[in-house]
Parts: C-alpha cells; structure tokens; sequence
C-alpha cells in the first residue's frame, strides 16, 4: 500500500490550502487578463482605503523583479508592458479573503492596449513586432539536427509522406488549483508552504527575486495535488514570500480554478511539417522535420521542451538521414512550458502518424513495419551517438504489444473478415499502434544529480531509519517506491523507513520531479546514501549514518550546427495499441481499449506504475479528442473546467491493459527505467491511426473535435 | 477556519404561504430570488451573475415535495421535488419513461439528489435537459401569483434564454403532465450529446414521442422537441407533420430531420458551432425518431 494512503484517505493529509496560521492575512492577485498592453496609469489609491487592507503591492516593490527557469525573462510583477493574459499586475493583502478581492477591484489600471502576436510562424517572419527585447526575430531558441543527407536519402526513397501536423495547447488541470502559506520562521527565514516539484528551484526563484540569500528562504512541501509539469515555473511562491517578509506576518493565498487555468503555463501548441522517405521494402532512409513551438512571450522550460520535441523528430527509430530545425517562438499566447512528455509527445504524434502513413502506402502491417526500424543495440539516434543504458528493448515492446492485444488476430490484415456480417451502422471500429521512447532525467549537457542522507538508529537490531530526500510527492507515489528502496536495501520492513522530506532547511536538492527521473535519480541517491549508512552500522555505529549524493552519467547537449550530442543517461520504452469506435453521424470518437506495453526496467511498484500508465492514457486521450483549449487573440476562452472539458468517467477507455516488461538498465536502481511519462507519449498517434482504420481519413490536426472528425468524413 | 466561497451575505426566507411568498416577490421588487435546490443558484452567487438581498426557500410549501398520480388525472409532481425522487418513482418510471431518460441525462446523480425539475424549467435555459421532454409530454405548470394559482401550458411558459412567462409575483407550484396519449405503445426517447459522456450540458438534446394514431395517415403520431439550438427549447412541429402524414419510410424519417434541422437556430458558442449543432439535430432526430418508430414496429401494438 502506498504510505501516504491512509492519510490521503481520511483527510488527515493536509495540501496547501488546508494550512492555516495564526494571524494570517489573505493575498489576492490583480492579472491582466489581457495578451499585450502597456501599463499608462495604475492608481492604488482607492484600493488601499478599502476595509481590512494591509498593503498592496506593485512592481517597484519587488527587489530584483524577475524569474523564470530557463531564464529569468518574465517580470514577477508588470511595470510597464504586458505580454500575456496571466501577468501579475498588483497584489493586494488584506485581513480576509473577502476583503483582498473586493480591494483587488478597487485597483485602477489604464491600459493602452497593443496588437498581440497570436501566431508563431507569422512571428517568425521579418519585420513581425518584437515580442521580447531578449528574443530578436521572437526565436527563443533554435535546434538543428543533421545527420547523413537528406536530399540524397529521399533521392533514394520509393516512397514519400509528406504531412502537417497541428497540436494545440492541453491545461494540467490538477486536483489542486495553486495555494500556499507564507511566514517568517524561528530562525527569521520566509517560510513559503506551497505544492510544487522541486524545493531548491523554488528556494532559488524566491531569493533570487527577493535579493535574499538561498539560507534566508526555506520552501515547504505538504501533500500535493497533482503537477504533471505544471507546477515547475513559479505561480504564487515568490508573491507570498515578498509579503510575509515585508508585513511579517503569515499570508495565504488560494487561486480559483479560473486564476489557476489562466495563471499558470500550457503545454506548448505546436505545428509540425514532416516528410518522410523509405524503401519499398519498409526501411525508412530519411526524415526531415520542422518544428515550430509556441512559447509564449516567455522562455519558462521552453530549449527542454524543444530539446526532446527535437529528439524525438524521427520517433523510436534508427534513420540514416536526417534533418531536424526545431524553433521555440516569442507569442502574445498564454505562457507554454512543462507538460508530461516535455514535448515528445507532439513529436512523437508527427513521427508515427508518419509512420503509419508510411505503413499504409506501402501495404505493410504498422508492427511489422515498426520491427524493421526500431532503435536496437548498437543504433545510432539522430544525435548520431548510441543508447545508453543497456538493453535496447524496442522490438521486444512493439512485439509483446501486439501480442498481448491480440494485434495479429485484429489488425489490418484481418479487415475484411472483421466488417463482414456487420449492419449497417453509424459506428465503424479501427484499430491502431505507436510506440515511442523516453529520455530519463534532463541530461543534453545538465549533471544529473540527487542528494540523500540515511540514519540508522536502534542497538542490537534496526529500530527506525529517518531517510532524508527532497523529492516532491505530487501524487505519483515516488515516497512510496523511495521508502521501499531505502527498507530494501537495509533489509528492513516499509513500516521502520521514516521519510523527512521537501523541506530545504533539512533536505539538500534531490532535482525536479519530472522527465521521469525521480525513481532513477533519486533512487540511486538513497541507494547510495542506504549502502553507506548500512556499512556504518555494521561497523557498529550508533546512529549511522551517512549522506551521498548520486552523479548519473555525463552528456553533452547538442552541438549548435549538427545537433551531435550524447543526450541522455537513460531510456524507457514504450508501445500502444488500441481499438476506437466512431460514430459516423456525430464525429464522436470513442477509445474502447488501450493495450500499453513498457519497459520499466524494473517495476519497483507495479500497482503506482499501472496508476501511472492508466492516467497517461487518459491524459492523452483528454489531449487528443476532448479537451479543447481555446484562446482568441490571445485572450483564453476556456478558462473553467465547465468550458475546458477534460474526460470524465464515462470516456475513458473500457480497458487499460498495462503490460509490464522489465529490461534492467545498467545504471538505474535495481534495474529501474524511469516511466511516469511515456505511456503518453504514443497514444495520440495510435488513436490517429485507429481512426484512420476505421474511416479512411487521416487527421494531421488535435484535438478530434466533434466537428472536426465530421467535416473531414463528408468531404472524404 | 475554512476558507468559504466568497457568497455576497443576504438574508434566508422560509415563508410558510404561497400568498407570502408572491407577496414578499412583489415587495422585493427583483431583489429576491426562489431557491429550490440550489445548484444552481449558488453557483451564479459565487460567479456573482447576481446577488440577492432574499432568497425564499419554497420547497417545505405544501404540496411541493409530493408526486401525485392518477390514471386520468395523470401526474402532478410538486415543484420542489429532487430529480432522483422524480426519476425512482414507480408511477413515473412506469407511465413516463421519457422523463427519467432526460432526468438522468442532467448532470450527475449527485447533483440530481438536490437539483430540481421546477428549477430546471423555471431557469429557462435553452440547454434545459427535462424541457424537450416536459415539451413531448404537454405538461402544464401551475403558478401562483397576486390572483392565486394559474396554468401556464409548456408551449408558452419559455420566453427566452434565462425568461419564462411567469409574471412578477409568479412562482412554480407544481408541473402537471397529462395521461400519456396511448395508454399502450407509446415510445419515447431523449438523446443528448455533450463534449464528454457524463455530464456536460447540452450541445444538442432531442426528445421524440411516438405513438399510434389512426388518425394519422402513416398510423403514427409524433413530437419532437430539442434542446440547446434556440434561444428556448422548442417543438418542432413541421417535422412531425412529416411524420404523420405518410407511411414511415427511411425517406420520410430524413426528411423529418432535415425539418428539425431547419427550424433549429442555434448560436455559436466556446461548445460547439451552430454549424455542427444543426448537423447534429438532423443527426439526433433521425436516430431518435427511427429508434421510437423501430421500437413501436416491434411492440406489435399497432401496424399501421
């Protein structure tokens, strides 16, 4: 059972919003709710009259006004331009909730309105306005990959696809919109209690843009509800602790669901043309990709984002020739940054729709044509440098896939027997596959590292163990799967492993819970740091202890003209098929089963990896056919979950069947691959491809909208 | 401490009259507001749409909580009575399946355990799931105002998105649906389609009736009503007459929703496009009217 459990379930578990302190005052967040204007008047005044107010801040109250992951580009608080819909303008504190809110609308602001920058290939052309003074031409950042000779490779092809993809932006829409509490503690550090994914990121912002030292802040993690990447950027953790440490005195702040859908990023929109080239007998010899990702006006985890949209250009496949220009572009949009996959999702959606159309053209089956071209032992990926990490299992995933679904028995070849003695109906049955691989950790140059320390206490036998990590538990379970590393590797039962964790003041950095890294990255760490306090203890410490901090394997990031690197430290690997039903008549298309085969290297908690895996497929299905997320001109239109539908019950799939398969990797803990994210990596492409099976007509463009399905099935 | 929603403070009602309540609307001139369940009155508090110095809980009135039934004088059910009250009542399920069907189709069950039939109709809203069916059904509501009770047949009670034609002073007492027109073979059928299974609001809902009727030339009788495509829900009767006025074929049935989906204008919204909610009442129409005319085919009621 996973050990927080049982306080999750009875509510003894406390998020954010659930803490209160004495004496705390209430923090609301004036927006813009505009893309782009600059800032002529802003008038306080009236706003301070107002009942119960304590203070109201504004940019010139913030000591060094920036911050950003990437890069410290955005302002914290506006002072003269804005450049989306979800910059902070003001903040007001007051003695109640009530009270902040009605003083919030008090503030006067007179905006002189600006045309935003909605389109992130208009903004690539010369002359278009510049969005930010640090991103001439609105380039963020671009990536190149050149590997052998495309134009010689096609040359060569006997078959061509050439495809534009489209997708759009998907909202997090965790459990728990932003929340937290701000105070100064008993050693006079601000104190900011708030969900987030990695403690000394957010230590780091807030001092940064407070002109503080990193020991003048302390971050503080409670339960979590949920993050999926979204609670990587700051949203309220510099706001509240530039209060606490001004008033002195405790603040909380709660965004609405509303303030939450605008205030913080999207996954990034992207728009993908592709073209493709293979031999007759199914072996693709080239593949040139142009990538344009919608940033937003900021660069939040944008170049990581890009990185593995790049990467995963050619998908899970070892392609002689090569040709990648991936751009991250300047917009007046709502601001896009870390989303579950970090953009190979999108990627991966243009590779094996290219794919399957490749399948297609030339009349062989979608996993025969995959086992011709996936990544082995020994393939050189487009970064031209092999895979680390041991087994390269992909044709081993692709196959027990198929098998397990029954793919033989149900797939192309078997169609016409399929849709004999069927009657007429409006609902047409299709099935189809992806795979796809995922990098572990953030990597391309970046050291990979994560700290933990161990305390053994007891006399004649083990008595307890106090593990001290920093990773953040946002709901996936890795406290859970890091206390059973730590009593396994003491040889003690889960229930004498006592985790301390999230806190910087008693914790050092165990790095971001994302890119899938926290079992690998984090495990090692408290395999480590176990091994060595276990060594004490035998040697008859008492306590022992022992602290280690765990360095993966170096990489390099790509070189600025070929994209030459040696990327990542490990893979995990992944494929999907599944069966849908469209209704013909309403465009509604319906995933009925979903088989999910993935090398995990080795399964420290089957139950939290099928959690994993089911939530994936839902996700991706939301990213894929129903959610919608709408803006115009940059204005959001979907900002509730009453107008952003993400699936209920009733859509998900009949059945998620997660095949489980363990290639240990050479490096990870026990074998472990990282895994939270590549069971959504493939599925849109396989939902694409199912369609396609069922009504002949491909969709280049996400979400599968009603009317969207509908349109293209007339005008087939 | 919790933090609590940020609800404007007003002032709680429990008038123990019909003629207090009229009274107190009439006095409060637009500043109170009938709560019945709530959901969705709360909802519009907090999102501040409006905000009420009064709200006149009117639910323990007599008789608003009852569901009455007779075989002649058919169903009455009190304005006040929660969906799944409704839906679980033997006579309703038995005599007017039709209604459970769009009952069930409103929201979640969780939601119906509070949620009211008197306040879905009395909201007006275009997207109303129990309106199409109140529409097939010919239900008559019974207000009461200045000059006591008086009945307001369906057909004229919706005015316009969010209007009813109740007038100041004027609240729902109860909805009264009449017999059902053929005691055996009658078949009804709600159909709704919303962006996710489970639910969302109407992006389309189409109520069909059927029933045989010698007097129509095809042997059957139809009414069809929608929701979401108007600026209220309606009937549609050009589709019906198609439907009655020669032997029921696949032609026919098209043309009957290619009526339904010309007397349809709907909006376009962040939803759906009015284009893809036209193309969806034909849709919707022609597979709700074939499932009604298959099933009173199959009952061997009534040939025709």
């Amino acid at each position: 059972m996973r050990i927080d459990a049982r306080a999750k379930v009875t509510g003894d578990a406390l998020y954010p919003g659930d803490i209160n302190l004495p004496g705390q005052l209430w923090m609301q967040v004036l927006f813009a709710r505009r893309p782009h204007a600059r800032i002529k008047r802003l008038d306080t005044a009236q706003a301070e009259r107002a009942p119960g107010v304590v203070h109201i801040f504004t940019a010139r109250d913030v000591p060094v006004n920036e911050f950003g992951l990437g890069s410290k580009d955005a302002p914290v608080l506006v002072a003269d331009e804005v450049r989306w819909v979800g910059e902070k303008i003001a903040l007001v504190v007051a003695e109640t909730e009530a009270q902040a809110e009605h003083a919030r609308d008090l503030i006067a602001v007179e905006y002189d309105d600006l045309p935003p920058t909605t389109d992130s290939r208009d903004a690539m052309q010369p002359g278009a306005p510049q969005v930010h003074p640090a991103y001439p031409g609105n380039v963020i950042k671009h990536i190149p990959i050149r590997k052998g000779d495309v134009a010689q490779g096609f040359a060569q092809s006997d078959v061509i696809i050439e495809s534009e993809y489209r997708t759009p932006a998907q909202e997090h829409a965790y459990l728990q919109p932003e929340a937290g509490v701000a105070y100064m503690d008993d050693e006079n550090r601000v104190t900011v209690v708030v969900a987030g994914q990695w403690t000394q990121e957010d230590q780091e912002q807030i001092a940064h843009a407070l002109g503080l030292r990193l020991d003048q802040v302390r971050v503080i993690y409670p339960a979590i509800g949920g993050a999926f990447g979204g609670r990587e950027d700051m949203s309220v953790q510099i706001i509240l602790a530039l209060a606490a440490i001004k008033l002195n005195r405790p603040v909380k702040i709660i965004w609405s669901r509303e303030e939450s859908m605008i205030g913080h990023h999207k996954r990034h929109p992207m728009w993908l043309k592709s073209k493709w080239g293979a031999t007759r007998d199914g072996k693709i010899i080239a593949a040139q990709v142009e990538i344009v990702a919608d940033a937003g006006p900021y660069m939040y985890t944008s170049p990581k984002v890009l990185g593995n949209a790049a990467f995963g250009a050619v998908g899970p496949y070892a392609v002689p020739n090569v040709q990648v220009d991936a751009y991250t572009i300047a917009t007046n949009n709502i601001v896009s940054g870390a989303f579950r996959g970090f953009g190979g999702p999108q990627a991966h959606f243009q590779a094996e729709t290219q794919m399957n159309k490749l399948a297609e053209k030339l009349g062989m089956d979608p996993v025969e044509i995959r086992l011709k071209n996936v990544l082995r032992e020994g393939s050189l990926l487009a970064t031209q440098t092999p895979l680390p990490g041991g087994p390269v299992s992909l044709p081993q995933v692709v196959q027990k896939c198929a098998d397990e679904f029954g793919w033989q028995v149900r797939g192309l070849g078997d169609k016409e027997t399929r849709r004999q003695g069927e009657r007429p109906s409006p609902l047409a049955t299709g099935y189809g596959f992806a795979a796809a691989l995922k990098n572990i950790g953030f990597s391309f140059g970046y050291q990979e590292n994560a700290w933990a320390k161990v305390e053994i206490h007891g006399n004649a036998e083990i008595e307890k163990v106090i593990v001290y990590h920093g990773a953040a538990e946002v709901g996936q379970g890795t406290h859970t799967a890091l206390a059973q590393m730590a009593a396994t590797t003491l040889g003690v039962s889960l229930e004498k492993i006592e985790l301390r964790a999230s806190d910087t003041a008693t914790s050092k950095s165990s790095g971001s819970v994302s890119a899938s890294r926290m079992t690998y990255i984090g495990g090692n760490a408290i395999k480590g740091a176990a091994e060595r306090a276990l060594k004490k203890w035998t040697d008859e410490e008492r306590p022992a202890m022992a602290e280690y901090t765990y360095l993966a394997p170096k990489t390099t990031n790509f070189d600025p003209a070929t994209g030459k690197a040696k990327p990542n430290i490990a893979y995990g690997y992944v494929a999907q098929a599944v069966e849908v039903q469209v209704d013909t008549e309403t465009g509604h298309v319906r995933v009925v089963r979903v088989t999910c085969a993935d090398d995990v290297g080795r399964a420290i908690n089957p139950r939290l990896i099928e959690g994993q895996i089911e939530g994936a497929v839902i996700q991706a299905q939301g990213w894929t056919i129903q959610e919608n997320f709408q803006s115009k001109n940059g204005n959001v239109l979907t900002s509730t979950l009453s107008t952003y539908l993400i699936p209920g019950i009733l859509d998900v799939p009949d059945r998620v069947d997660s095949v489980i398969m363990e290639f240990p990797d050479d490096d990870g803990p026990w074998g472990a691959r990282g895994m939270a994210e590549m069971p959504f990596i493939p599925l849109a492409a396989a939902i694409i491809a199912a369609v396609h099976d069922a009504t002949g007509v491909w969709f280049d463009e996400l979400p599968l909208t009603p009317w969207r399905v509908l349109e293209k099935l007339k005008r087939k | 401490m919790l933090p609590t929603p940020s609800l404007a403070s007003f002032d709680y009602v429990k008038p123990a009259s019909p003629q207090e309540v009229t009274k107190l609307l009439l006095k409060s001139n637009g500043a109170a507001r009938l709560f019945m369940g709530g959901t969705d009155v709360f909802v519009r508090m907090r999102d501040g749409f409006f905000a009420p110095q009064f709200l006149i809980d009117v639910k323990r009135l007599p008789g608003m909580t009852a569901i009455k039934f007779g075989k002649r004088a058919g169903l009455a059910i009190g304005a006040g009575v929660d969906m799944n009250t409704i839906a679980r009542h033997p006579a309703v399920a038995e005599n007017y399946p039709l209604l459970v069907q769009a009952i069930e189709a409103v929201a979640s069950y969780q939601l119906r355990t509070r949620a009211t039939m008197g306040g879905n109709l009395c909201n007006a809203s275009p997207a109303a799931d129990t309106a199409p069916a109140a529409l097939v059904l010919g239900a008559n509501l019974v207000v009461h105002g200045r000059r006591g009770e008086r009945v307001v047949p369906i057909e004229k009670f919706f005015v316009g998105p969010g209007k009813t034609a109740m007038k100041p002073g004027e609240f729902l007492l109860r909805i009264e649906i009449p017999p059902q027109p053929a005691q055996r073979g009658a078949v009804g059928k709600y159909l709704k389609l919303g962006r996710n299974a489970h639910g969302d609001l109407a992006i389309v809902g189409v109520a069909v009736l059927g029933y045989p009727d010698k007097k129509a030339k095809s042997g059957f009788a139809f009414r069809i009503a929608l929701a979401s495509v108007a600026p209220t829900p309606i009937r549609v009767p050009s589709a019906e007459k198609i439907l009655s006025a020669s032997a029921i074929t696949p032609e026919i049935i098209e043309a009957a929703a290619d009526a339904a989906m010309e007397t349809a204008k709907p909006i376009d919204d962040v939803r759906s496009s009015a284009e893809y909610r036209k193309a969806m009442v034909r849709a919707l129409t022609k597979r709700g009217v074939m499932e009604v005319w298959e099933a009173m085919k199959g009952s061997g009621v009534f040939h025709g």
